[in-house]
């Protein structure tokens, strides 16, 4: 069982992670087979090199950006067991996802150049702003469980699944995920208003590998999704492992969705809704479970 | 078959195009835009992207520069197209058909390749290359196309602690909190996505916020858009329809780069489908509809009033305002379009950038604010 699980999940992040990339271009209006296209033409791509650039710093962030998915969906259970049932399951993934901030920081500054770096910082800022709402739906979601374990996560969702009662932290997280994976609305630390941001200089197999990255980060959050909020596996009929991929990619969907739906956020604005706003909500939120759960 | 063939025939059905619009090449980026989605490729929208160069119109010396130093800066493989102002929908498709071939065949892809190797650049040199730039257009990355813009650089070269790769180091200066942060001296443009092609802003940066800015044009001004209005005033007969189908165009093509600068590729992607089907002359009847739904949803769209409320603020109004006055123009224009009667009136004025409104404003700002306005240099240099 342990090894089944452990080939299925680089599998589904690479399987979802093209179907991603596929439902994105034809709502962008291209055909479903560009991203295959663009797979081939990143492979056969000259690498383009700056003046000056710190070259160990930009590999390790580009290939910690790749990293950091994969071990963060060792703890998410596949279908009744993840890779590695760690005790603390739900602080690993958030830590797994905290390393995606060095990886793009790194790649933005060591390229040399002024967009990455203004872009760098724009992730900077957006992790400032979304980290503590986040926080604070995973700690819901602990509450609620009486666990840090995301089986039992699943366990407690038995007979209610955490969505119903408690939609404001699933809107936070959703928003969240959306910020973490830096797509759609969230999507400024490498918009096209600086050239591409973090990821203007990168070129051919660097490049291959942060759209990878970016795409395994998103697949991750809308797998994380499942167990946290939407009661795992459970479900009539089909086999678990089946239903986990229906609700992932039902999750992943709607987030690919929102990218063409809404404009870019700007993180001076966002900001002061979130520290304002998303904050005090997560907390309500957080108060109205532990009153329930004690 | 190698890999490597393979891997490049697959490539080269799916290239990514960019768009270079110079003198009176606006006609043809238009034809050239709306052949790319009529093939649904996927436009580079920053250049760094892109491994197929559009060429429209006829650069001068200084734009041609900047746009040599784009292609010089593109990965192979890669496939440059240039096409006359007059170009026509047919000779711009076989254009891009030979374009693709060209992408797909390795030979001649590895000839170039193998001519662009050899030393990386360093500031003060000549370029080894086929066709070598000026060294003031030296550059060591790509993000600004055309000129100098790494970390390293700075006016003043009174005492440098060492030039690191040969660039002296960022002069310091007082900032809007009174600390003293290292100046930068970015160019903005002039080849940039959704940017008024040909425009300068030669910007003093620091962090991420403008400090200076001075705007300067690379190009004269373009007469696409008033082309109605200069025939009607020089005698030939011209109807209300044409000029009212040429507004909505112009009105969309702006709302198109205000919408994708925003981030709201959806709605951007709408507004130029729009704008192309306009100028394919397509009836009032099959426009009215799509038009008003496209309305209604970027009207209704309360995420987008919220990041352009009090973005760019003039006397006429913010970022929002301007962004509704399109929209209620070119509302207008479409139910124009079966207007029969002679031509009479002013063309409809281009906005003017003002380099103070960029002063003090963030680079996000910024891109905003111009994209809000959509200049050009004829009115500009009035």
């Amino acid at each position: 069982m342990l090894d089944a699980t452990l080939l299925a999940l680089p599998l589904a992040l690479v399987t979802l992670g093209l179907a991603a990339a596929c439902l994105d271009a034809i709502l962008g209006g291209a055909r479903a087979s560009a991203p295959f296209g663009e797979v081939a033409r990143l492979l056969v791509q000259q690498r383009r090199r700056t003046l000056l650039p710190d070259t160990l710093l930009l590999r390790i962030g580009v290939v910690s950006l790749v990293v950091a998915p994969v071990l963060a969906g060792i703890v998410i259970p596949l279908a009744d067991a993840p890779v590695a049932d760690l005790a603390v399951g739900i602080v690993w993934f958030n830590a797994m996802e905290v390393c995606v901030w060095g990886s793009l920081w790194l790649t933005g500054w060591s390229v040399n150049s002024v967009y990455p770096l203004v872009g760098a910082y724009r992730f900077v800022a957006q992790g400032l702003a979304y980290e503590l709402p986040h926080m604070f739906a995973l700690i819901t979601v602990a509450l609620g469980a009486g666990s840090l374990r995301m089986s039992d996560a699943v366990q407690a969702q038995q007979g209610l699944w955490f969505v119903v009662w408690m939609p404001l932290a699933f809107l936070i997280y959703l928003v969240s995920a959306l910020a973490m994976a830096f797509w759609g609305p969230m999507s400024q630390p490498v918009s096209d208003d600086l050239a591409g941001g973090v990821r203007a200089e990168l070129s051919g197999p660097d490049r291959l590998l942060f759209q990878a990255g970016r795409y395994a980060l998103l697949v991750v959050a809308a797998a994380a999704a499942v167990p946290l909020f939407l009661g795992g596996g459970a479900g009539p009929v089909l086999p678990s492992w089946l239903w986990v991929l229906i609700k992932t990619t039902a999750v992943l969907g709607l987030l690919v969705w929102i990218r063409h739906r809404v404009p870019a956020i700007r993180m001076d604005r966002f900001t002061q809704v979130s520290w304002l706003v998303l904050i005090p909500l997560s907390l309500v939120q957080l108060l109205v479970v532990g009153i329930v759960v004690v | 078959m190698g890999v490597t063939e393979w891997l490049l025939r697959r490539a080269a059905g799916h290239p990514r195009p960019f768009v270079v619009s110079a003198e009176h090449g606006t006609r043809a980026r238009l034809l050239g835009e709306a052949e790319i989605a009529r093939r649904r490729w996927r436009p580079a929208e920053p250049a760094g992207e892109a491994n197929l160069l559009l060429v429209c119109g006829a650069p001068r010396e200084e734009f041609d520069d900047a746009i040599r130093t784009v292609w010089d800066d593109m990965p192979g493989p890669r496939a440059r197209v240039d096409l006359p102002g007059d170009a026509s929908s047919g000779s711009i498709g076989q254009s891009l058909d030979r374009a693709v071939v060209h992408l797909a065949d390795k030979d001649a892809q590895w000839r170039d390749a193998a001519a662009r190797a050899g030393k990386p650049w360093s500031p003060g040199e000549e370029r080894h290359s086929p066709d070598a730039d000026a060294p003031r257009h030296g550059h060591g990355s790509h993000a600004t196309h055309g000129q100098e813009h790494d970390e390293h650089e700075g006016g003043h070269h009174e005492h440098h602690m060492g030039n690191p790769g040969g660039l002296p180091m960022a002069d310091r200066g007082p900032d809007r909190d009174g600390l003293s942060l290292d100046r930068l001296r970015v160019p903005m443009g002039p080849i940039l996505s959704d940017w008024p092609c040909g425009l300068v802003v030669e910007s003093v940066l620091q962090g991420d916020v403008i400090q200076e800015a001075t705007v300067r044009w690379m190009r004269s001004g373009e007469s696409f858009w008033s082309e109605p209005w200069d025939r009607a005033a020089a005698g030939h007969p011209v109807t209300r329809a044409e000029a009212g189908r040429r507004r909505a165009a112009a009105h969309l093509d702006s709302l198109g780069r205000l919408l994708s600068v925003s981030g709201w590729s959806g709605a951007a992607r709408r507004a130029r489908t729009l704008r192309d089907r306009l100028l394919a002359d397509v009836p009032r009847d099959a426009l009215a509809a799509p038009y008003r739904s496209f309305e209604r949803q970027v009207r209704r769209s309360r995420t987008l009033r919220w990041m352009l409320r009090d973005v760019g603020s003039t006397e006429d109004g913010d970022a929002v305002s301007r962004l509704e006055g399109w929209l209620t123009w070119t509302r207008a224009a479409i139910e124009s379009l079966e207007d029969e009667t002679p031509l009479d009136g002013e063309p409809p004025a281009r906005n003017v950038l003002h380099p103070g409104l960029l002063v003090g404003v963030e680079l996000a700002s910024a891109r905003l604010i111009i994209a809000s306005l959509d200049p050009d240099p004829a009115v500009a240099h009035a």
